[in-house]
């Protein structure tokens, strides 16, 4: 496949390589200062407190660009959007100047309940109005595009009219937000519902896409779970080039979130991209030339 | 199941949301009364409502979901908690974790707060008995250092902050303590056990012994330490806003000390507190004025 340098539709930077910012790392960053083009923060492990994390997080915004990245903002709910939340989400965006923010397509809890985990949508006709609209008001409130990324799904609500990744498309072009292409959710979610991972990916509005997460899985046999606890498999690999051959380049993070190990293991793996990013870039000097 | 059937999307939410927390898995979940109130035809035939896969059942589906949702919050749980779980065992303390949760699930975006009432839980739920009794204390203090690490920063007045303060004015300010402090009236000496376990020691459950502790943040470390009664009600006093000598009135409870003997007192716990960095603020504005 030939390279396509495809700029996003809010020329959001492509800020390179970069890894998840975890705690255990903390100590080692702030001591080393490593090469690391940005990192991205789980936004509500700094939100409601003032210990030690943020002492470090606001260490670490002064010296690499930040992406806030949420697991509870909870689109996809039926309950009542939290301004609150929002507000405190603003407040740490501008703290580390974060350079973008985002969360997932899901909902995380309803009735006033929060699950803390990324629960499916049913893609519906109803499902897709009513993120549209959720989607809209935060995005509106918080004078940004929202950076949404496809989740690992388990399971298929029987009531759904449309695949995942029409939903997704649709989603993005009509409430005009970004997305963040998790390549490791691509490859789990197809696994788990015996789709082509590479039709999921040609349905996808590049021109929306401003991040690509790649991570490990566990294979269970019967199926995948997200688990985010080792390296990326070759499969994971190809998909990426896939999406780095349609877009010519966006920023790339690598999360490693279970049995987490030293940060240059993390360094090494998020920087096999550069083959294919490399490999891209030559390709598309060439094809310009 | 066509367009027309579907249900709301809200219930399908709530439904989903009572399958996968119910404590005992996805099946019990499916098959409970507030799932079935929602979504009557799921426990009819699930798969109207989930899909299966090749591989997994509907059922089967919607138990990672149910799996992960204890699996995170009791990981959470077991790292908040780590010597009362010592105390009560894995077995028992999970199977308290299960029920703590199953009744007070997470109303908050951050995991902070999750185990905010899980001390009063098991001091609810848990038989009495001094094994019980100590985990409970201990709970508590494990609760607290959790909450003093989140607590506001707050920088410690300084060594020429104190000495600025004039000594006829000691007894008119007011100090205010740093954010990151908590008071705790103990049943049990569940410090000293603690300090024992984190020494490498198996200590035996002690015996009830009312103790009185706080617990604080110097910087970004989290200490707890015991203190002597008065000392404890001497501080709680001038954290709730009380002059210095407001709070040693309040503290004599009409008992005669002799001015040397509470001069000496005060001057040890003063350097104690002080070095803790558990005073930020003097506040002078309140000094009566002389005639």
């Amino acid at each position: 496949m030939t390279t396509t340098s495809l700029p996003n539709r809010w020329n959001l930077p492509d800020l390179g390589l970069g890894v998840g910012l975890r705690t255990q790392h903390f100590r080692y960053i702030t001591e080393h200062w490593p090469a690391m083009d940005w990192f991205e923060i789980l936004s509500e492990n700094f939100i409601d407190t003032e210990g030690r994390p943020l002492w470090y997080l606001d260490q670490i915004a002064e010296r690499y660009p930040i992406v806030m990245h949420g697991v509870c903002l909870s689109v996809g709910s039926t309950d009542p959007v939290d301004f609150g939340f929002l507000d405190k989400l603003r407040t740490l965006a501008g703290r580390v100047k974060a350079v973008w923010l985002g969360d997932h397509i899901c909902w995380t809890g309803v009735a006033g309940i929060n699950g803390h985990d990324l629960y499916p949508v049913p893609y519906t006709e109803e499902g897709l109005r009513h993120m549209i609209s959720r989607v809209r008001i935060i995005q509106d409130y918080l004078e940004r595009p929202l950076i949404l990324e496809n989740p690992s799904t388990y399971l298929t609500f029987s009531a759904s009219s449309m695949p995942e990744e029409e939903f997704i498309a649709r989603l993005a072009i009509e409430a005009d937000c970004a997305l963040l292409l998790d390549v490791n959710n691509v490859y789990v979610t197809c696994r788990n519902h015996d789709l082509d991972p590479v039709a999921y990916l040609d349905a996808i509005p590049y021109e929306h896409v401003v991040q690509v997460h790649l991570a490990g899985h566990t294979d269970n046999g019967t199926h995948c779970i997200d688990t985010h606890d080792g390296h990326v498999i070759d499969e994971v690999w190809q998909l990426y080039k896939r999406v780095h051959d349609r877009t010519g380049g966006r920023a790339t993070l690598l999360e490693w979130d279970a049995n987490i190990p030293k940060f240059a293991v993390l360094q090494r793996e998020v920087r096999k991209a550069l083959r294919f990013r490399n490999g891209a870039q030559a390709a598309a000097k060439q094809v310009a030339a | 199941m066509n367009l027309r059937e579907s249900p709301r999307l809200e219930t399908l939410e709530r439904w989903m949301q009572t399958v996968v927390m119910h404590p005992e898995g996805a099946a019990a979940g499916v098959r409970s009364r507030p799932a079935r109130k929602l979504l009557p035809e799921a426990a009819v035939d699930l798969e109207n409502v989930v899909l299966p896969s090749r591989a997994l059942s509907s059922v089967e589906r919607l138990d990672i979901y149910a799996h992960m949702y204890y699996a995170r919050l009791l990981e959470i749980l077991v790292e908040e908690y780590p010597t009362t779980r010592q105390i009560l065992g894995r077995h028992e303390f999970t199977h308290a974790c299960r029920r703590f949760l199953e009744r007070n699930p997470s109303k908050s975006r951050t995991l902070n707060l999750l185990s905010e009432r899980f001390p009063e839980f098991l001091g609810r739920s848990l038989p009495r008995g001094h094994r019980n009794g100590l985990a409970v204390d201990v709970a508590r203090i494990e609760r607290a250092m959790e909450d003093v690490f989140d607590a506001r920063r707050a920088e410690p007045l300084t060594a020429a902050e104190f000495t600025g303060i004039g000594a006829a004015d000691w007894q008119h300010v007011r100090l205010t303590l740093v954010p990151a402090l908590r008071f705790l009236k103990l049943r049990y000496p569940a410090n000293d056990y603690m300090n024992a376990v984190r020494r490498g020691q198996k200590p035996r459950i002690p015996r009830r012994r009312p103790t009185t502790a706080i617990v604080y943040r110097r910087g970004f470390q989290v200490f707890r330490r015991d203190q002597e009664p008065a000392q404890f009600r001497l501080l709680k006093a001038l954290a709730s806003g009380r002059t210095l000598a407001q709070a040693v009135r309040a503290n004599a409870h009409g008992k005669r000390v002799s001015a040397d003997r509470l001069a000496a007192t005060l001057g040890a716990w003063f350097r104690e507190w002080a070095a803790a960095g558990l005073f930020c603020g003097v506040d002078h504005a309140r000094r009566p004025r002389t005639r």
